[in-house]
């Protein structure tokens, strides 16, 4: 086909424009034949036609011809790749390897991104619902919420939560379940239906009619046998009676931060609290009106608060509108795309290895190819071979890929801690996969395509002649970068690596100001038992302390109301003595502690100064208060807490005085990292709040108990001991402190571990890649080496030589990486702990450990051109 | 429908399976020609027993193209109309010796069993 003319070839249609253009020309020659025949032309052409058997026709058989060539020869050519893969499997492995951890890994990590970041919320227009926060992201007041409610117009409608853990009882060994108590309009504006039943309907959260409650999905399962006939039955709460509605559907999730994993709703009537504005417990969301903006919102709310904080001081300040989906990942996705960032750079490293695998295979291959040329094979069927080859390496590494990702989301659900939103039921995302799968095949005919062009040149003789050292320079040049762009991507995910690694073992040496080794903590609430009576409720904690103390195994024990990290955090305001009393907003403000005596030591705790609190320490005796140093430091500068006096609370206008009778160090109040604030530790027994309200959340206490031997093995003794006191009485969150301690850096050790795996498997592949390449020189430059060494060069100076040549490549990427390290490790800032973004002794640290890695692999190639014999080398080829 | 008057010649004997492939071969043997002219060159060597239609004629061009016995090139036809001309390959000429051998042997052997009483 190599005759010139104005073929059609590659014109219009290529082989098919040139099919029916050929047909055309059989027809114009068949008529001219006809015409000398004696017909009159139309006659002739009508003939020709005829005898053509409609042109189509004939089109189509030819084209059955191809397709079955194609295929046949398709088929012999993946067979062939396939025995290639087998006859290297060296290559093959790495090859594979490589491309299918970085589709897995990949794969993998973008699923969780997409169905955390991405997937709506499971309700109605999830973007037009919005969460209304104060002080930051704290509850607010009833007053406010029903104040907001009313006077809002860029709000459809507007809902409150709050928490509320009661305990079911009947059918069954009693439980505390978490729930949420909400307005009666809050599920409806989610648009959610449910699966039995109904929602709450309006008027349902007034006293009185609000003994109705919904189900969760799981809750329904667990404790009903998911009986469809539970609507209209009576269940019991807290010793309360309540009547089952409806049943949520099993992916109904709602609130979907702050409180995960609530199981039961139930209505939330104010009743008198409805004017308060100093009881802060209520989350607030709303469902935007149809043409109302989220700005429109948050200035008409800016405008709202501003009136009702001139009204009420200290009320409304700083109240801020998010989206709900804002909520929702927020915190998280800085992280998350951080995460995407470093997965995807391994895919990178990935492809680039196997692309210059692949470079180096084909130019090894030039002269197999030459030969087929001179035998007759056509440019274009000796591309569509290593083609083939290419792409059955990357359909490989793409299934292989696929499995790996599967196995890994599975272990990213099961690994991901409780503060990744929405992982649950995280699969492998098919337009993720799609996407990894794609970018295999890509690899693969790109860089497939490219050796097997440059091999396919036409100067058969001159490949012929020079074997495998006729490799275009190009070629080689392109290995080079890629072997760089290795070195430079890997950089870039060690230095993250180290920069988390460095971050966590910071965390670990933070002191939480308690032992948490051997402590074990359990969750005792009375609610809805007998033991809940005013009267009752001092007595029955100070009989079980007392138990608790005496069970085996146990050496001291104290109780909490909110344990640190793990708890609740309440804030009170107080008085000082001798000082004017400040307007609600500007007096101070103390995390609100009760214990009873023995905590301080069961937790391990050493008091600064003073005593812990007595059990003579009780309602009538004058009343006693330890504070922490935070406390201590910020009202008394300088002198001594102990003997000062504060308040909590007033009796007939006068405040109920308190005398500071210890002093304890600062302890983690709830995240980890946070800065100490002032505490105030009360005591049980004269804490009326504890002692006399309703209430389910004033009816729990944490039993802290430091133990003998294993603080877990403790568990079923006291769950004894507790229900010698009273059976009724509910045991929850049963936890060791270290796996409180444990949970409290969970965040930090999750992404330690991800960025550490991305980190080895980037060296490992950097690494392999440079060994390739490496290997690949040595074996190619034999004869070289020959002569150098017939000359009189030292083995020392070749493999110095060879070690150097690929230093200089690796060094080069080195240095690249080290420059988009510095760009890129700013946006992990989120992330680190105690440790600078651009730390410069991770960064050199880093820098150095890859350059051994790739001393090591160009080192262990670059003996063997020392041991070239040089009489064999010259003899060769 | 009237029957054209005269004698119509016999009706051409459908080609035997892989029998059109060497016919293609051999009418090529002379020098390159284009599908009409290999149909012609058909008819004339076999006396008229088999007429190629382009159904046949053309699928097996590309096969053959395709394997790699035929290479095809375009230019002008005697009477000056553009056309694609085929030539055999070195493979093609191969492929004609080995079937030329092959077919002799085949036809003796058919003889002899037809002769044999």
């Amino acid at each position: 086909m190599t005759r010139g003319g104005p073929g059609p070839e590659g014109g219009r249609g290529g082989r098919e424009g040139a099919l029916h253009d050929e047909l055309e020309s059989w027809l114009s020659l068949r008529t001219d034949e006809l015409i000398a025949g004696g017909l009159d032309p139309r006659e002739a052409r009508r003939r020709a036609l005829i005898e053509l058997g409609g042109a189509e026709q004939v089109k189509e058989s030819v084209r059955d011809v191809r397709r079955g060539r194609l295929l046949e020869q398709t088929l012999r050519d993946v067979r062939y790749a396939v025995r290639g893969m087998v006859r290297s499997p060296g290559f093959t492995a790495a090859a594979v390897l490589a491309l299918s951890l970085g589709i897995g890994a990949s794969v993998a990590i973008f699923s969780v991104v997409r169905a955390v970041l991405l997937r709506p919320l499971p309700y109605r227009e999830p973007d037009r619902l919005a969460v209304l926060l104060h002080r930051g992201s704290n509850p607010t007041s009833p007053a406010n919420f029903l104040d907001w409610r009313r006077e809002s117009r860029a709000f459809a409608g507007m809902g409150a939560a709050e928490y509320w853990v009661p305990n079911l009882t009947g059918a069954g060994e009693s439980e505390s379940v978490r729930a949420l108590r909400v307005t009666a309009g809050l599920l409806p504006m989610l648009g959610v239906s449910p699966q039995l039943g109904r929602l709450f309907v309006s008027g349902e959260d007034e006293p009185g009619r609000d003994r109705v409650v919904i189900l969760g999905d799981g809750l329904w399962r667990r404790r009903f046998g998911a009986d469809r006939g539970v609507v209209g039955r009576t269940i019991s709460l807290d010793g309360e009676k309540y009547e089952v509605v409806g049943v949520m559907p099993r992916d109904f999730d709602f609130p979907v931060f702050w409180a995960k994993g609530r199981e039961l709703w139930a209505p939330l009537a104010f009743g008198a609290r409805a004017s308060s504005r100093t009881g802060f417990s209520l989350r607030v969301f709303g469902r935007l009106a149809p043409n109302a903006t989220l700005a429109a919102a948050r200035a008409e709310i800016a405008s709202i608060t501003a009136g009702l904080e001139r009204r009420y001081p200290g009320t409304n300040r700083d109240v801020t509108v998010i989206s709900l989906p804002e909520a929702v990942v927020g915190d998280i996705r800085p992280a998350l795309l951080v995460l995407s960032g470093a997965v995807g750079l391994l895919l990178l490293i990935g492809c680039a290895n196997v692309a210059h695998m692949l470079l180096a295979r084909g130019a090894a291959r030039r002269r197999e190819v030459a030969l087929r040329s001179a035998l007759g094979a056509t440019r274009s069927r000796i591309v569509r071979q290593l083609l083939t080859e290419s792409l059955v390496l990357s359909v490989s590494s793409g299934v292989a890929g696929v499995l790996l990702a599967s196995a890994a989301v599975r272990g990213l659900a099961a690994l991901a801690p409780a503060f990744l939103p929405r992982v649950e039921g995280v699969s492998v995302d098919p337009v993720v996969l799609a996407f990894g799968v794609a970018l295999a095949l890509a690899t693969g005919a790109v860089f497939g395509l490219l050796p097997a062009l440059d091999a396919s040149r036409p100067d058969v003789a001159v490949a012929l002649r020079q074997g495998e050292r006729g490799s275009s320079s190009s070629v080689g040049r392109m290995r080079g970068v890629l072997v760089a762009s290795e070195f430079a991507l890997a950089i870039v995910l060690l230095v993250g690596a180290a920069l988390l690694a460095r971050s966590f073992l910071g965390l670990r040496r933070i002191d939480p100001g308690f032992r948490a080794e051997g402590v074990l903590t359990l969750t005792v609430s009375v609610a809805g038992t007998a033991q809940a009576e005013p009267s009752r409720r001092g007595g029955f904690y100070e009989r079980l302390l007392e138990s608790a103390r005496s069970a085996p195994g146990v050496r001291t024990a104290g109780m909490i109301n909110h344990l640190p990290i793990a708890g609740d955090i309440w804030g009170l305001p107080y008085d000082i003595e001798g000082r004017p009393a400040a307007a609600p907003a500007d007096s101070p403000f103390a995390t609100y502690r009760v214990v009873l005596p023995g905590y301080f030591a069961a937790m391990g705790i050493p008091l600064r100064s003073g005593r812990d609190v007595r059990s003579s320490d009780r309602s009538g005796a004058p009343g006693v208060v330890i504070v922490n140093e935070s406390l201590a430091r910020r009202d008394w500068p300088g002198e001594s807490a102990l003997g000062k006096r504060i308040s909590f609370d007033s009796e007939d206008g006068r405040p109920l005085w308190r005398t500071v009778v210890g002093v304890a160090p600062d302890v983690v109040r709830s995240s980890w990292t946070e800065k100490p604030e002032p505490e105030a530790y009360l005591p049980y027994l004269q804490e009326r709040n504890y002692l006399e309200r309703p209430g389910s959340h004033f009816q729990y206490m944490t039993l802290v108990v430091r133990t003998e031997g294993d603080p877990a093995a403790a568990a079923a003794s006291l769950r004894g001991v507790i229900a010698a006191q009273d059976p009724a009485a509910t045991v929850s969150e049963v936890q060791t402190m270290s796996h409180v301690v444990a949970d409290a850096t969970a965040d930090t050790r999750f992404y330690l571990i991800l960025f550490a795996f991305f980190a080895a498997a980037a060296a490992a592949l950097a690494g392999i890649g440079v060994f390739g390449v490496v290997s690949y020189a040595v074996s190619r430059r034999t004869r070289e080496f020959g002569i150098r060494l017939a000359l009189g060069a030292g083995r020392r100076d070749l493999v110095a030589m060879v070690v150097g040549e690929s230093m200089r490549v690796a060094l080069a990427g080195s240095a690249a990486g080290v420059a988009a390290a510095l760009a890129l490790t700013g946006l992990m800032r989120g992330l680190l702990y105690g440790v600078g973004a651009r730390d410069p002794a991770t960064i050199a640290g880093v820098a150095l450990v890859l350059a051994a890695v790739a001393l090591v692999a160009s080192w262990l190639p670059a003996r063997r051109a020392s041991r070239v014999d040089p009489r064999t080398a010259l003899q060769a080829e | 429908m009237k029957t054209p008057p005269g004698p119509s010649p016999p009706p051409p004997s459908p080609l035997l399976q892989g029998t059109l492939d060497l016919l293609i071969l051999r009418a090529l043997s002379t020098g390159e020609m284009h599908g009409l002219g290999i149909a012609r060159r058909i008819s004339q060597i076999t006396r008229g027993a088999f007429d190629v239609k382009p159904g046949s004629l053309f699928p097996a061009l590309y096969r053959m193209e395709e394997r790699g016995w035929l290479a095809s090139s375009w230019g002008e036809s005697e009477n000056r109309r553009r056309a694609k001309f085929y030539a055999l390959t070195r493979a093609g000429k191969r492929q004609l010796r080995t079937e030329t051998a092959e077919w002799g042997r085949v036809a003796l052997a058919i003889r002899a069993a037809l002769e044999t009483p």
